[in-house]
């Protein structure tokens, strides 16, 4: 048995020590001998047919960043609760930290990267302030711009419910409903 | 937190190639949704085995109504049961524990059969299905068989289960117009928490201000989720007044077994479980047009 990695380090790294946690994962994660068998997984990933070849069990997250090195989808809590990897599948908000690979073959994943960059809700996040630190915010972009898709004229109430999965604990959430209202007003 | 590049994951495509690959006798973990297996696995709180993603049976997902039942497939989602208006019209109490199941992303992915068989008793999906006496359809290498909800459950996560069977579908016969029923939840947070108590109650207030029928039951105060017969007594052939109601509602204490554990302790959930019995009496009470 392959010895238990803890998949990105960040906090356990010596500041000696390099803390790529992308090779990290390249070296011992991927090409480990001993893990399960690479698969090649096609999926449609921003609207273009993308081929990996990675353990099947490994979270979409993981593939995102390490493999795809797109690195906009975060990870906060790695277990359901932040909301920060929300990504859409096959048009659905999902944690992609609770999504392995063989689940994704064959569907359609969008990720922040899959938004313009001068889409009204992202201008409308700049123009309100609604971002701190910035980690809860590629998650929330993902889910209000689903939500404005699917309601186009939201509440406040309802914005607040459906970013109800997503915190955030720098802006006590007043500049990101704000950016969202203003989004769907604009 | 540990990665799961070790684990190796057969895919079923239809419920025939997940049934066959489940008669192989190669032990598996099954897949649905996976919002609490895989994190059950990469916390390391169940140990890493081989799993079955079933989450492409495409023919477990469906919700529809006909002779009389409402049947649920096993993978419909939380989300697919709550934007239901078959499930609003026939069980609504299920209908809205489907919406605080989680947040929207757990709504997403979650299913009714993942939660069912993951077998939490915190399960925001079983309250509701048992004051609706659901049935499991249970199929396997020998054909299909029904098993109704309670009896399904044999203790702490123990199942009426092979390992060669799958949970296929949920099976409701509505109670009829003349009930009432809400689900309740207390977490420690409202997007999307896993219940420190929840529960269902579900009362017959057809027969003019007399209770005809009363089912009750509780999640995450036993090591099942159980049913509160001692509640339901005091409340059938009653009308729904405070001090019934109060009543009824500390009778839930004889029926449950709460710990301690991180969510709360098990006195805190013998006080919640007391006042949102009420709270949710009450709130029937008053849409029957009672004297409460």
């Amino acid at each position: 048995m392959p010895p238990s990695l803890t998949i990105c380090p960040r906090f356990a790294t010596p500041a000696s020590q390099p803390s790529n946690c992308e090779s990290a994962i390249n070296t011992v994660g991927l090409k480990f001998p001993g893990y399960a068998r690479l698969r090649e997984i096609k999926f449609y990933l921003n609207g273009k047919e993308t081929t990996v070849e990675v353990p099947p069990a490994y979270t979409l997250l993981e593939t995102l960043r390490y493999v795809l090195r797109l690195t906009g989808t975060k990870e906060g809590c790695g277990r359901g609760d932040c909301g920060e990897c929300t990504v859409l599948l096959d048009g659905v908000p999902v944690h992609a930290c609770l999504t392995l690979m063989s689940q994704v073959e064959g569907r359609s994943v969008v990720t922040v990267e899959g938004i313009e960059r001068d889409h009204r809700l992202i201008r409308a996040f700049v123009e309100e302030g609604a971002v701190q630190c910035g980690h809860c915010t590629p998650g929330i972009v993902v889910a209000a711009n689903h939500l404005l898709k699917e309601v186009p004229r939201p509440t406040e109430e309802v914005v607040r419910e459906a970013l109800r999965g997503n915190l955030c604990r720098c802006t006590g959430y007043v500049k990101i409903v704000r950016a969202v209202l203003k989004a769907a007003g604009d | 937190m540990q990665h799961l590049a070790d684990v190796e994951v057969h895919l079923a495509r239809s419920l025939r190639e997940a049934l066959e690959l489940l008669s192989t006798g190669k032990r598996f973990k099954v897949l649905a949704g996976g919002t609490d297996l895989i994190v059950q696995l990469r916390t390391g709180a169940m140990p890493k085995t081989d799993l079955l993603d079933i989450s492409r049976v495409d023919e477990l997902r469906y919700i529809r109504f006909d002779d009389g039942v409402l049947r649920i497939g096993a993978l419909t989602t939380f989300m697919e049961i709550y934007e239901s208006d078959l499930v609003r019209r026939y069980a609504p109490v299920l209908s809205e524990a489907a919406f605080t199941a989680g947040s929207f992303q757990i709504m997403n992915k979650g299913t009714i059969g993942g939660n069912i068989v993951n077998a939490s008793p915190a399960a925001d999906s079983l309250p509701p299905l048992y004051v609706l006496d659901a049935e499991l359809v249970i199929v396997g290498p020998r054909g299909e068989r029904v098993v109704g909800i309670r009896d399904f459950y044999r203790g702490y996560k123990r199942l009426d289960l092979r390992e060669d069977e799958l949970v296929a579908e949920v099976r409701i016969r509505p109670p009829g117009d003349g009930y009432i029923g809400h689900f309740f939840k207390h977490g420690l947070r409202r997007g999307d928490a896993i219940s420190v108590v929840n529960g269902a109650v579900l009362i017959d207030v057809s027969r003019d201000g007399v209770v005809g029928d009363a089912r009750i039951a509780l999640g995450a105060v036993a090591p099942t989720v159980v049913r509160s017969p001692n509640a339901e007594r005091v409340l059938i052939g009653s009308r729904l007044t405070k001090e019934v109601m109060w009543r009824a509602a500390e009778a839930v204490l004889k029926d449950i077994s709460p710990i301690d554990d991180i969510r709360g302790s098990a006195d805190y959930r013998r006080e919640l479980s007391v006042n949102y019995v009420f709270m949710t009496l009450y709130r029937i009470a008053r849409e029957a047009g009672g004297d409460a």
